[in-house]
């Protein structure tokens, strides 16, 4: 029987334990390693290179909370999402990426030594979603991917600036997607899907701010139109009673147009547009004497 | 990118007042108007002798949209066999047999004179003034709860020679 000495003993355990340090020693060293690899092929802008190892790193369970790898992280999906190309949606989940990896940072880093840095990638990425809403509205004019993007900003800016007041954004948001849609419906009246969105997204925007002139203009053209398409589109043999129907709907949509019409007159009463669009409106409405009184402004304001 | 933003912005307003001026031209009643003209040839009956030849429609005094939507309307529809024809103009053209005349505002005080001219001779005279109906047109155009309604008198239609129907009578305001 072999019999182990007590000094034996201790060397191999400790030289087990000298090993298991070492081993999770150079463990780590290899993380920090890969984190500096990773720094340095962000600095020669190989973003996707050092996405490779900043996922790896990130995962690992000695780096995992590291604020400085989540940061690094941040930034590489950020500068990826740039590099992808101006305004590009199939390449949005880079930016949640980099948004996702900022917060974790944010989380971990109890000094606050990436706290700025951090805050600003995070307003970057909402900047970027910001815009990439509208031009999502011009381009392909799908306003509900639009109004996705636009929630997602909003989310966004809210993690670094929870009291943020979104009534202005907001109001630009509606009042854009409205002057767009309505500029849609008008060149393609066809098109009622843009007339609805259009009206929706100015009933909105009026709802944040009632005083707001050119969603107040922009509805009440809406509505005076629609009425004019309405008459527009008669048949010279309509049945007569079918005919009182039409009269009757566009006559409800030239009624509709008026307050919308009124409340700019009275916020800005030599707003031209809307001294127009009044003797627009009662005109269709067959009330001569509004109408003159409108077009009695019009040539005062001309004469001026 | 906000600058950007707010100018392409500020342009798509401006083409959108500009799109509401451009409906300015339009008269919601030169439509209907015309829809009521053309469905009248439905209603009335012309005597025989003007069963042929071309459906005349005789516009007396000015308005440039409603003869623009007649002239479009003659372009598209028929009344029978006939071709539809708009004559206008300031004055009777005596040279015309009309199947309808229709004096407008500014020559309604011509009823008088028309409404003696062609008695009997199977044209429909409409005219577009208040309380015309019971001074000698068949049609009086009016306006009553912001629309376009017509005012009927049977009487002066079958003192035009023409044969009415009983129907129109339920989808007018009647004078007599």
């Amino acid at each position: 029987m072999i019999t182990v000495s007590k000094s034996y003993h201790w060397l191999t355990k400790s030289s087990f334990c000298f090993l298991l340090c070492c081993l999770i020693w150079h463990n780590q060293y290899a993380q920090t390693d890969s984190l500096f690899k990773a720094q340095d092929l962000c600095s020669q802008k190989k973003f996707e290179q050092a996405i490779q190892i900043i996922d790896n790193v990130v995962n690992h369970i000695e780096t995992k909370e590291d604020p400085s790898a989540w940061h690094i992280r941040s930034f590489a999906y950020l500068q990826l999402y740039t590099q992808s190309g101006k305004y590009n949606t199939s390449k949005i989940g880079l930016l949640d990426t980099s948004v996702a990896s900022a917060v974790q940072s944010m989380k971990l880093d109890i000094k606050g030594e990436y706290k700025d840095q951090n805050a600003q990638f995070i307003e970057n990425s909402s900047k970027k979603m910001f815009n990439l809403c509208i031009v999502l509205l011009k381009d392909s004019l799908n306003s509900s991917k639009s109004d996705f993007f636009y929630n997602k900003y909003k989310k966004i800016t809210t993690l670094i600036k929870p009291d943020f007041n979104f009534k202005e954004k907001d109001l630009e948001y509606y009042n854009g997607t409205g002057s767009i849609f309505v500029d849609l419906y008008l060149k393609n009246k066809s098109k009622k899907e843009y007339q609805d969105v259009a009206k929706l997204s100015l009933l909105k925007a009026i709802e944040i701010d009632p005083k707001n002139i050119s969603a107040n203009i922009n509805l009440g053209v809406l509505f005076y139109n629609e009425g004019v398409e309405l008459m527009n589109k008669l048949e010279y043999d309509v049945d007569l009673s079918q005919l009182d129907i039409v009269q009757e709907n566009a006559k409800k949509l030239f009624k509709q147009s008026l307050p919308f019409m009124n409340k700019v007159y009275e916020l800005e009463p030599k707003d031209a547009r809307a001294i127009d669009g009044l003797e627009g409106i009662y005109h269709a409405l067959n009330d001569g004497e509004m109408e003159n009184f409108f077009k009695q402004k019009k040539q005062a304001l001309d004469k001026k | 990118m906000k600058q950007i933003l707010k100018y392409s912005l500020f342009i798509i307003l401006a083409f959108t007042s500009l799109s509401f001026q451009q409906q300015q031209s339009f008269d919601p009643n030169a439509k209907v108007k015309a829809c009521f003209i053309y469905n009248f040839t439905r209603y009335f009956e012309w005597p025989e002798k003007m069963k042929t030849g071309n459906f005349i429609i005789h516009i007396i005094g000015s308005n440039s949209v409603l003869n623009q939507e007649l002239n479009k309307m003659a372009a598209s529809k028929q009344v029978g066999n006939q071709k539809l024809e708009i004559k206008s103009g300031s004055a009777i053209d005596a040279s015309l047999k009309p199947h309808i005349i229709f004096l407008l505002t500014d020559a309604s005080d011509m009823l008088k004179d028309v409404a003696s001219k062609f008695k009997g001779k199977g044209t429909l005279v409409i005219t577009e003034k208040p309380g015309l109906a019971k001074t000698g047109s068949s049609i009086n155009f009016v306006i009553a709860d912001n629309k376009q309604k017509f005012e009927y008198s049977k009487k002066n239609a079958e003192k035009s020679g023409l044969k009415t129907s009983e129907e129109l009578k339920s989808l007018a305001i009647a004078v007599d």
